[in-house]
């Protein structure tokens, strides 16, 4: 599904974010993607959903290098990559509702069709009664289901999701993790960007791990520390 | 695209409403530029007007020989009437225009005594076809064997041209000037409100938004701006051009000014399809270029 080759990447200030990653990420897995901050999960991320471009390697996505992608079709690749930011990334001065249907207007899909899709994202991320809401008014565990919520409204194989406990406590943070597991156990390619040690510890899933800029464990059923 | 329709006029509508102070900005530096824009083409429609008007009414006089008979003269009259630009041809006899001179001064002197002999020559009034053939007609004719002068106020008509063309381009000119400064404001104004949403156009672009599609609502935000400039430009220039007219046939009713509806109505949809062609391009400008800088 994801497959990097030799991808290096260094952003114009000559720092090296990623050094000569090779990852393979199979259909329908979870991968944790650990390291401390700084250590290029963002820039590596980005390189998926055609935000960055490697400097050097190859990217495919789905059999299409996107590193070599037409900028006329980054839309598209980034319709089939539900992508949860750090920071949320949602539109200020729409509701929660307006915020979800926005991934599928792009589309140009035909209203009837938003509007139920739209809402059974939001049932399924529990935010249903917040559909009038503005992100302003949303706890931080709300905007990021919202986010989620926005994400998997086009059904994308693929979902990447970046720090997604970064700012939420323990439990929240655990309520948000159960529902990227059950978003993958529906046929979605999950990939978490963290460095929240007990989550992964506790999910057992498969964890790549980044310093600085180099793949240094790719492990199943790993641990956050060896 | 078209399932979007709905929702790109919505959106413009809505960044419409949001930018407030700075869309009536736009909205009025359209509808002044486009107002001079009209102003000018009214001026330069009527001076033309004037100008073709008031030189074809003029004619050239041309005086025969002292000598000449009647009979000669009535052929010089009919080589006249064929010469090419010629509109017509009126004679008046050497006696005739004696004793119309004789007439007007009757009652003051007694011309006979002083004068014995009829010192007028015969004279033809000649009238040409389209001004601009009238200094040819005067040098045809005055080259004529019977012909002794030839008299007419051409340099009145040139000067009369010269100021329509210097208009003509003076205005030419200034219309581009102004379109050029007014599509400036109207992209920096469109731009402040694509800049108030340069977040949102990020976000839009990171969930799979196209250019274009996220360009539509600008340009629509750019088609109502524009409309709403060149409506008020119109309704002014309309307003203003009747009430002018008016007071000026009160006052000079010989002054023929333009009252074409055809022409008039012509001038007026230009101003708003104007004012539509400098929304779009300033929406147009304006939102690409805040996305060449997106990836
Ligand atoms: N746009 C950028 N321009 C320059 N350097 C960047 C940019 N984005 C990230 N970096 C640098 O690349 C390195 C990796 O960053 P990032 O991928 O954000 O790490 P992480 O997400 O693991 O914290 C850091 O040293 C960061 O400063
Ligand atoms: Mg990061």
């Amino acid at each position: 599904m994801i497959e990097l080759t030799n991808v290096f990447k260094t952003y114009s200030s000559g720092i090296e974010s990623l050094y000569d990653i090779n990852l393979h990420i199979g259909k329908e897995e979870f991968v944790f993607l650990v390291g401390s901050s700084g250590a290029g999960k963002t820039t590596l991320l980005k390189l998926v959903y055609r935000e960055e471009r490697p400097t050097s390697g190859k990217v495919v996505v789905d059999r299409v290098n996107v590193a070599e992608l037409d900028a006329s079709q980054i839309p598209f690749l980034r319709r089939n990559i539900g992508v949860v930011f750090q920071d949320f990334k949602l539109l200020a001065k729409r509701t929660v509702f307006e915020n979800v249907a926005f991934a599928l207007r792009v589309t140009g899909a035909p209203r009837s069709t938003i509007r139920r899709k739209a809402m059974q994202a939001l049932e399924l991320v529990g935010m249903l009664r917040r559909v009038n809401s503005f992100p302003h008014e949303l706890s931080g565990g709300e905007k990021q289901r919202v986010c989620i919520a926005r994400a998997i409204v086009n059904n994308p194989p693929i979902l990447l999701a970046d720090e997604p406990t970064g700012n939420l406590d323990p439990a929240t943070s655990w309520d948000i993790l159960q529902l990227l597991d059950k978003i993958n156990k529906r046929n979605t390619t999950v990939v978490v960007a963290t460095h929240n040690k007990s989550i992964v510890d506790e999910m057992k899933k498969r964890v790549v791990v980044l310093e600085n800029g180099r793949l240094v464990r790719d492990q199943q059923l790993g641990m956050y520390h060896v | 695209m078209f399932s979007s329709l709905e929702f790109f006029i919505v959106e413009a509508f809505r960044s419409i409403r949001r930018g407030g102070l700075m869309t009536s900005v736009a909205v009025v530096t359209i509808a002044v530029s486009l107002t001079i824009f009209g102003t000018f083409l009214l001026l330069v429609l009527n001076l033309g007007n004037i100008v073709s008007v008031v030189s074809s009414r003029m004619d050239l006089t041309a005086y025969t020989q002292k000598d000449l008979s009647l009979d000669e003269a009535a052929a010089i009259q009919l080589k006249l009437s064929r010469l090419p630009g010629v509109e017509k041809v009126e004679f008046t006899s050497k006696t005739e225009a004696w004793n119309k001179f004789k007439g007007d001064f009757g009652g003051k002197f007694a011309l006979d005594e002083v004068i014995r002999e009829n010192p007028l020559p015969h004279t033809f009034a000649v009238q040409v076809r389209t001004p601009d053939q009238l200094t040819q007609v005067a040098r045809t004719i005055s080259n004529l064997a019977d012909i002794d002068e030839v008299r007419y106020s051409g340099q009145l008509i040139k000067q009369m041209q010269t100021l329509v063309g210097a208009v003509r381009l003076g205005g030419l000119s200034l219309v581009i000037l102004l379109s050029l400064a007014t599509l400036l404001i109207v992209v920096n104004t469109i731009r402040l409100t694509v800049l108030a949403r340069e977040t949102d156009l990020y976000i839009m672009k990171l969930v799979g938004a196209t250019n274009s599609f996220v360009k539509w609502p600008f340009i629509i935000e750019g088609v109502i701006i524009g409309l709403l400039g060149g409506g008020v430009a119109c309704l002014v220039l309309k307003v203003s051009y009747e009430s002018t007219v008016l007071r000026l046939t009160q006052a000079l009713p010989f002054l023929p000014l333009v009252g074409d509806t055809f022409l008039l109505t012509a001038i007026y949809a230009v101003t708003v399809i104007g004012g539509m062609a400098l929304g779009i391009m300033g929406g147009y400008i304006s939102v690409s270029r805040a996305l060449k800088n997106e990836v």
